[in-house]
């Protein structure tokens, strides 16, 4: 019985805790995403603009961890049984990416374009290597900042 | 080649649902399909009970050899096989063998296990007086072994057990929880069983003595010693005393069964 009532403690504290932290979350990277509008990173290689000359190329890189709280770790357990889209995961994963995108940017705020940028996941935390559940994911994006001579 | 920034205003990238909502769809679809498997296993149950060989049905008693253990030999152990001795003899139909075993222990109760053993406590005995009260406790009991009873509520146990394994693993709380009580010694047979046990052993009564008070009498010290309102009696082993009293009276009328 004592189990039962922790659960649902620990499932109301997930759902609870988690949308808040995920709604301020999103506002932040909306904010930041503003910022940062003026700077492109894309995913080519050789998107120079004709005639400019390369002041500036360094390598940056962002990376975010999050972590799915006990309330969608339930409901992909769930999904797990019938299939279908794991929605409970969408927004984790959505939020890790933009949010390295953006700590990417912000190591060369200067830079005229971000070439070759890449993005890739992972799951780490304690859970990572069993089957049952994703503990917390972490994305990586870098990319080369390129600055040009004005 | 022209850059123009633009913040995107939908994100394609998360689906709009609820989660709370999916969560409920799911949850819920799952407690309804393992309650749905449930129900149709344990009518599986009920049919395959009645014909099941008696080998099988022996073999089943095993767990409950930790209780015999503690069994007591002595004048009215002795005196309490004597009377089921008298019972059975009278030529009852699609019983076993069976025998009786008295166990120290204050609870005013009596089990029939799988296996044709009857536990008798000796907190039951402290409360009856004469030959005819053991007598109806005992008929009830092989009342329940003629119904196949006790394979049905250790058959739809087994079944909670295993589907609880399945769907929450073997570890989990909720299956040990249930493993545990399974072993346990309480065995609860539905209402309906137990009006027909207590049927069965009114004929019995009527078979061996010509006469069904024994019954009543034990009720009514039943019914007197106990407190407890009905609704405390739900979830107990047996009905309410009262409803039995009730019952056995109507079915005594019914059939035309001498009460003196």
């Amino acid at each position: 019985m004592e189990q039962l009532i922790i659960f649902l403690i620990l499932l109301a504290i997930g759902y609870g805790a988690g949308t808040m932290a995920e709604k301020k979350h999103y506002r932040s990277i909306e904010e930041r995403e503003k910022m940062f509008l003026k700077l492109p990173a894309v995913t080519g290689k050789n998107m120079i603009l004709e005639g400019v000359e390369i002041y500036n190329a360094e390598i940056v890189q962002g990376s975010a961890v999050i972590s799915v709280d006990y309330f969608k770790r339930l409901l992909a357990g769930l999904r797990n049984i019938f299939g279908g889209q794991v929605k409970a995961y969408e927004t984790l994963i959505d939020r890790a990416r933009r949010e390295a995108m953006l700590r990417m940017k912000q190591q060369a705020p200067a830079a005229d374009i971000i070439l070759n940028m890449r993005i890739e996941t992972s799951t780490i935390g304690r859970n990572a290597n069993t089957r049952r559940s994703i503990g917390s994911i972490e994305a990586l994006a870098y990319g080369t900042a390129v600055t040009y001579r004005k | 080649m022209k850059y123009s920034p633009k913040q995107l205003e939908t994100n394609v990238n998360v689906s709009r649902t609820s989660p709370l909502k999916d969560f409920c769809v799911l949850a819920g679809g799952l407690f309804a399909f393992i309650v749905g498997l449930y129900i149709f296993l344990g009518l599986c149950v009920d049919l395959i009970a009645p014909h099941l060989p008696s080998k099988i049905e022996a073999a089943l008693g095993s767990p409950f050899e930790a209780i015999y253990a503690e069994a007591v030999d002595n004048e009215e152990a002795r005196n309490l096989s004597r009377i089921l001795k008298h019972l059975t003899e009278g030529g009852a139909e699609g019983l076993g063998t069976f025998r009786v075993v008295l166990v120290e222990n204050e609870a005013v109760n009596a089990m029939a296990l799988p296996g044709g053993v009857i536990v008798v406590f000796t907190g039951l005995l402290e409360e009856i007086d004469s030959e005819e009260e053991i007598a109806f406790v005992l008929a009830h009991e092989l009342g329940h072994f003629a119904h196949r009873d006790h394979l049905k509520g250790m058959g739809r146990g087994l079944l909670l057990y295993a589907l609880l394994m399945l769907f929450t693993g073997q570890d989990s709380s909720l299956t040990s929880f249930v493993g545990n009580s399974l072993v346990g010694v309480q065995m609860n047979f539905s209402r309906n069983q137990e009006a027909m046990a207590d049927n069965y052993a009114l004929d019995m009564m009527n078979r061996q003595f010509g006469r069904v008070n024994g019954g009543l009498e034990f009720m009514g010290k039943i019914a007197a010693k106990e407190k407890k309102g009905r609704l405390a009696y739900y979830f107990a082993t047996h009905p309410h005393p009262q409803s039995r009293i009730e019952n056995l009276k109507n079915m005594a009328r019914e059939k035309n069964y001498a009460l003196h």
